[in-house]
């Protein structure tokens, strides 16, 4: 069942055609990964799903609701741009922010208090947020962010910013709503964080929708066109490869997609007149691979997948 | 729009900033400061600017230099027996200030006395020497014409103008007309003041939640045009609020002050004993009776400040939602102070004459009209048709700056990073 359904949204700023007939559905329950370079077009559809920004035709739905203020009370958002009221306590602060998503005062103050008690925080309660270290202070948004309980989480780029400590914890608390059944959809343009957690994913890619389905589905209708190569010695013969795409090298490790049907015994005795290898290995195409090959290696600006 | 959300912004922005330092220590020192200033101002009017300057009298009559001595001893002095190349070289050289030479002829004739002097002293020691020594010749010149006493008398005299206000229902009344144009003025520059002190508060609120990056996480709670409202009627609570512990306090230290201030003034009259106009002003309990306000204008005052609070905040709001950060608010800052400045010289043309055809139109400007009708109703009866029309004006002025407002506000608040030019505030409009 499909808790946000998009049906040929567009969104132009000016000459800036931001989204561009993008369609995609969440399925209940799962994690849903939004992928893309920066300025695909991810953080326009999320505020359109969010009701902040209108989009100029199309649909949005959430659980069969077109979008309005009531479908925004359904949604925990957690911003790209984040941030609190610094002056304000923390506890108050929790508060409003939960009475704005339509808790009464004493539901609200409840569920600060439950949450600040689960993150070990509650001696914070009266403490301004200027008087918070980053981290602490990225725990309270966390906490604004689920304290109304909705059944649909949106994280705007989650881990940007994020310190170590706090990024494990978000993972954690990810995977915990989802095995709640609650729905989660981030957007990211690191593709290693989504291998690890999505379920489905739709990338974009200068505001279109160029791919889109289950995690593992894609990559099975890839095949197994990539080898990761471990090895020792020198790494010159990865540059004498012909048809190949070398996406992630360094000293003793690469990772080489296959193109063209090229035979795969051939690399391998390529390396290993070259260098001694300690491992070979026939693998489903990483996310980065797959979205380049999607949109075609002239399309994208490499460095924008870093 | 919710009106719970609106609420709810709305008790934020009242109670988190109410209890702030900055709020507190503003409602304490702002009329201290205000009561020094003042204090200051007058201290200056007083101060003794007069350094004395001496002029050097040569006295051929013998009998005004006595009558110009009484008049001021520390400026006159004899120097009748000196030569005039002495006195000369005594104003070159700074030891005198300058000299008169007194003849028969400045008596008999309307010939003028002449001041040799230095250049300096100004406008001021120019007027006081021509008036004493007018003074001393008419005195001379009737002791020597040798009238009586009681036309003496009417020569000292000075006829006044007493004046009374006949009201509409037929009534006379004690005429406060200097009292009511003294109101009138101060209640236009509270507005003035109040306009600008709490839009600039609602700018900077707007640009807090910017800088501090919560605007999205409201904004996906909130509507922007109740976020909008909530934030305005939540400072304009604060503004009331804090006017009311100002007039509260204010009352409360006058009614305390006249009875001491009666007292002192007396007391200090007695003792002089000389001025028996001042005595008789002292001793009359009506100089230090407070005329009434009348009800109305109370009700006026309010309203209008309302009204002016509601046009101009909106488009305070708007800046703030324009700009990254509060140094770039001078570009749209200006055109938006243009029309608080005009009304505020206007005012000071309209106090003298509040029925001019420039008073009756600029108050029925909605941009001048909180400060310069209000003005108005409060030093002379203005027409009601022209408090209705202003009213209606400002009302529909209200709902244009609300509605640009909102439009600006609603982009302005989610774009990052760089302050918006005027071209793309047009554009934010026309979406």
């Amino acid at each position: 069942m499909a808790v946000i359904e998009v049906t040929n949204i567009d969104k132009s700023f000016g000459s800036t055609h931001a989204v561009n007939n993008v369609s995609f559905d969440v399925t209940k329950g799962k994690i849903f990964g939004l992928l893309g370079p920066n300025g695909a077009g991810k953080t326009t559809a999320i505020r359109m799903i969010n009701h902040i920004i209108i989009a100029d035709s199309g649909s949005i739905t959430i659980n069969g609701q077109e979008v309005s203020p009531e479908t925004q009370s359904m949604i925990g958002y957690m911003p790209e741009e984040r941030g609190l009221y610094k002056k304000m306590k923390v506890g108050e602060q929790l508060i409003y922010l939960a009475q704005l998503k339509g808790l009464s005062r004493q539901e609200a103050k409840e569920a600060t208090g439950y949450w600040l008690d689960r993150f070990e925080a509650a001696d914070w309660y009266n403490k301004e947020v200027g008087e918070l270290s980053k981290g602490m202070s990225q725990k309270i948004q966390f906490i604004a962010t689920i304290a109304h309980d909705p059944d649909i989480y949106i994280f705007d780029e989650p881990f940007s910013g994020l310190d170590p400590i706090n990024s494990e914890m978000l993972k954690d608390i990810v995977i915990d709503l989802r095995d709640q059944g609650k729905t989660i959809l981030f957007s990211t343009h690191r593709m290693e964080q989504v291998e690890q957690m999505c379920d489905e994913i739709c990338l974009f890619n200068k505001g279109r929708a160029v791919l889109k389905g289950d995690l593992r589905d894609i990559k099975k209708s890839f095949g197994k066109n990539t080898i990761n190569i471990e090895f020792q010695g020198d790494s010159s013969f990865l540059d004498e490869l012909e048809n190949v795409r070398i996406n992630n090298r360094s000293t003793n490790f690469a990772e080489i997609r296959v193109l063209n049907g090229q035979d795969m015994q051939q690399i391998l005795k390529t390396a290993m007149d070259h260098a001694e290898i300690f491992k070979f290995e026939r693998i489903e195409p990483s996310l980065t691979e797959i979205f380049i090959s999607t949109v075609g290696e002239d399309n994208i600006n490499p460095k924008e997948l870093a | 729009m919710n009106l719970r959300q609106i609420v709810l912004v709305l008790k934020r922005e009242y109670l988190t900033r109410i209890k702030s330092k900055a709020f507190i220590l503003l409602t304490i020192l702002l009329p201290l400061g205000m009561v020094a200033f003042i204090g200051i101002g007058i201290g200056i009017a007083l101060w003794e600017t007069e350094t004395e300057h001496n002029i050097g009298i040569v006295d051929r009559t013998e009998v005004i230099y006595p009558r110009l001595e009484e008049a001021n001893d520390q400026r006159y002095l004899s120097f009748s027996d000196t030569p005039i190349d002495t006195l000369r070289s005594m104003v070159i050289n700074q030891e005198l200030e300058g000299y008169i030479i007194i003849s028969e002829e400045n008596i008999e004739s309307d010939k003028n006395a002449e001041l040799v002097y230095g250049g300096s002293g100004g406008i001021n020691l120019l007027n006081s020497i021509r008036s004493d020594l007018r003074d001393a010749i008419r005195e001379e010149r009737l002791d020597r014409a040798n009238v009586s006493e009681s036309v003496k008398d009417i020569y000292a005299s000075r006829a006044g103008l007493d004046t009374r206000k006949l009201t509409k229902e037929g009534i006379e009344t004690e005429d406060d007309a200097g009292f009511r144009t003294v109101i009138g003025m101060v209640m236009g520059v509270i507005i003035f003041a109040i306009l600008l002190g709490y839009g600039g508060w609602l700018t900077r609120s707007v640009i807090e939640e910017k800088t501090s990056r919560i605007i999205e996480v409201i904004a996906s709670s909130v509507k922007p045009i109740e976020l909008l409202i909530g934030k305005i009627l939540g400072v304009g609570a604060l503004a009331i609020t804090q006017i009311g512990i100002w007039v509260v306090a204010g009352l409360g230290l006058s009614a305390a002050a006249a009875p001491i201030a009666a007292m002192f003034v007396g007391s200090q009259v007695q003792q002089m004993n000389v001025d028996a106009e001042a005595a008789e002003l002292a001793t009359n309990p009506a100089m230090f009776e407070i005329p009434s306000i009348e009800a109305s204008l109370i009700f006026y005052f309010v309203l209008f400040f309302i009204l002016g609070y509601f046009i101009y905040s909106s488009l305070f709001a708007a800046i703030g939602s324009a700009v990254d950060s509060e140094t770039d608010t001078q570009q749209f800052m200006f055109p938006v102070m243009i029309p608080i400045m005009i009304s505020y010289f206007i005012l000071f043309r309209l106090v003298e004459a509040p029925d001019s055809s420039l008073a009756v139109i600029s108050s029925l400007v909605p941009f001048f009209s909180p400060i310069l009708m209000v003005s108005r109703i409060a030093i002379t009866d203005v027409p009601f048709w022209q408090i209705g029309l202003s009213i209606v004006l400002m009302i529909g002025t209200f709902f244009a700056t609300i509605w640009l407002s909102a439009k600006i506000y609603s982009v302005g608040i989610l774009s990052y990073g760089k302050s918006a030019g005027f071209k793309e505030l047009w554009k934010w409009i026309k979406q």
